[in-house]
């Protein structure tokens, strides 16, 4: 079953055309990565299927339901869920009250803050302190729980491992095995071409806002992802 | 033991003066808006008990403060989501603020075309002259009350704000306006209940303030002025700064007044700006 299907996405930042005609879909218990260099339009992608981008172009379609045009605060309740890039806590909640806000949708599923707390355990004995007194693997743990607590069909991670170590990467890259078996599907957004290659099923590269190829992840040579990576 | 006197007179004054600024240091807290037309609705409170005093003359005005608070909620829930919603989400800050001072404006206006110019007072009858005499003080009730309410509104308010659902999501809203919105939260109804109570809260400073001193459709801005004091002198964004904040300008006024008895308000402001100048900051910063 096809979960999202977008279909031929222009997007705009005012006169400025961030994306042209992307098309990518994801299926059901699918982990699709998107790659791409700084600046590709990987971000914006992301930002235009949760309804954070007004000015687009283009089909998107959720579960069967077309979402392009709807405000994020009713897409959320549909199972879309993002990790946000630089994580975006709210520093004025604790740890446990950033969870509990990805809770307001009260959608049904396995996921709630008791789980949260047994996927990541270091964020149970920090529950109660403000987030920026966490180290960054923590403040990214705490965003991933975040997203989770809403019971998502579809989770969106944007740059899970940027500025992290490799031990921490490793880590936060186990947890989303856990995450898929307990049946979502995720798009993982990363510049880091091997590491999100060797989590997903299948590889969109982006370009400059088009995508230059997209396969199999274990179809793709590394040879031929850096050269659709780079432009070269 | 008449400076003991004035400066205990000057603390309960204070905490009526911290609820003035309450309510705008929530507004630029959430939405980082300065409420020009914070003293107004203050003001319009006042006009409305005077209203309603005069439909139900056998109530004491303090019986009122529960209708009053109520009206200026729906005041505010109204005014946020008819017209402020509409410009504070630009970029240029400026925008909201224009919009809020031609709302002070209006709301003047109306005030006088409905009201007049004269000058008003709410009578609060025996009370107002009560006093209890506490070691060879004497300390008016009606103060002691008042100072008792303020504290009970602020301690209701930092619950609210720190150990409820709804205070989680003002303050998750205040820090990301759209990451609330990927956890189904609609900023601008988050905007619309926080300026209602941002009103409510003033309306219940505007009343005991109409019991303390007259007022007329223009003393709006010298409300706001005091209010601007409170919040800036507490730090931006405290509320228990704003309270600290009210009783020095309080302490400040009446230990002025004592001195001088033509000072008016002058040694509050003076203090104000000694202590902008010193501690630009506030002079009560903690980590809200």
């Amino acid at each position: 079953m096809t979960l999202l299907e977008v279909q031929a996405l222009d997007a705009f930042y005012g006169d400025f055309q961030a994306l042209f005609g992307v098309t990518l879909h994801v299926e059901a218990g699918e982990t699709v990565a998107l790659i791409g260099a700084n600046g590709a339009g990987k971000t914006t992608f992301l930002k235009c299927l949760v309804g954070l981008i007004g000015s687009r172009r283009g089909e998107i379609r959720f579960g069967g339901e077309p979402i392009g045009g709807q405000p994020a605060e009713r897409i959320s309740r549909l199972g879309l869920s993002l990790v946000p890039e630089g994580r975006l806590l709210f520093p004025s909640l604790t740890v446990e009250e950033n969870l509990l806000m990805g809770a307001l949708n009260r959608r049904p599923g396995s996921w709630n803050l008791a789980r949260v707390y047994e996927l990541f355990p270091v964020l149970h004995e920090r529950r109660r302190q403000w987030p920026d007194a966490l180290s960054g693997g923590q403040q990214h743990m705490v965003a991933i729980g975040r997203a989770l607590m809403s019971n998502p069909k579809l989770l969106l991670c944007d740059e899970i491992s940027l500025g992290l170590a490799p031990l921490v990467i490793d880590q936060i890259y186990a947890s989303l095995g856990r995450i898929r078996d307990e049946g979502a599907s995720i798009v993982l957004v990363e510049q880091d071409v091997k590491r999100a290659a060797g989590a997903a099923d299948r590889v969109y590269c982006l370009l400059k806002g088009r995508v230059t190829l997209h396969g199999s992840a274990r179809g793709l040579g590394l040879e031929q992802l850096s050269r659709a990576y780079f432009g070269t | 033991m008449i400076w003991v006197e004035t400066i205990i007179n000057g603390v309960l004054y204070g905490g009526l003066y911290g609820l003035l600024g309450v309510g705008l240091a929530l507004i630029v807290g959430v939405m980082r808006v300065v409420n020009l037309s914070h003293g107004e609705f203050i003001v319009l409170s006042a006009f409305i008990g005077v209203s309603l005093i005069g439909v139900v003359p056998w109530l004491h005005p303090l019986a009122l403060l529960l209708p009053v608070a109520a009206i200026a909620f729906v005041l505010g829930f109204g005014l946020q989501a008819v017209l402020i919603n509409r410009v504070v989400t630009r970029p240029d800050p400026f925008a909201a603020i224009l919009l809020t001072f031609g709302v002070a404006v209006v709301v003047r206006n109306l005030m006088v075309e409905v009201y007049g110019a004269d000058p008003r007072h709410l009578q609060a009858g025996q009370l107002a002259q009560a006093s209890a005499g506490i070691g060879g003080l004497h300390i008016g009730v009606l103060p002691l009350l008042i100072l008792a309410l303020s504290v009970a509104l602020f301690t209701a308010l930092q619950l609210l704000l720190t150990r409820t659902r709804f205070g989680r999501i003002v303050r998750a809203t205040a820090d990301h306006r759209d990451v609330v919105r990927l956890m189904g939260v609609n900023p601008g109804r988050v905007y619309n209940l926080v300026m209602g109570l941002s009103l409510a809260l003033a309306s219940v400073a505007g009343m005991l303030l109409a019991i303390r001193a007259s007022f007329t459709p223009y003393s709006g801005v010298e409300r706001l002025l005091i209010a601007f004091e409170v919040v800036v002198l507490g730090g931006l964004g405290t509320f228990w700064g704003a309270m600290l904040g009210g009783i020095t300008l309080g302490v400040a006024e009446l230990v002025g007044l004592r001195l001088d008895p033509n000072a008016g308000p002058l040694y509050a402001h003076l203090l104000f700006l000694v202590g902008v100048l010193l501690r630009p900051s506030g002079l009560f910063r903690v980590r809200a």
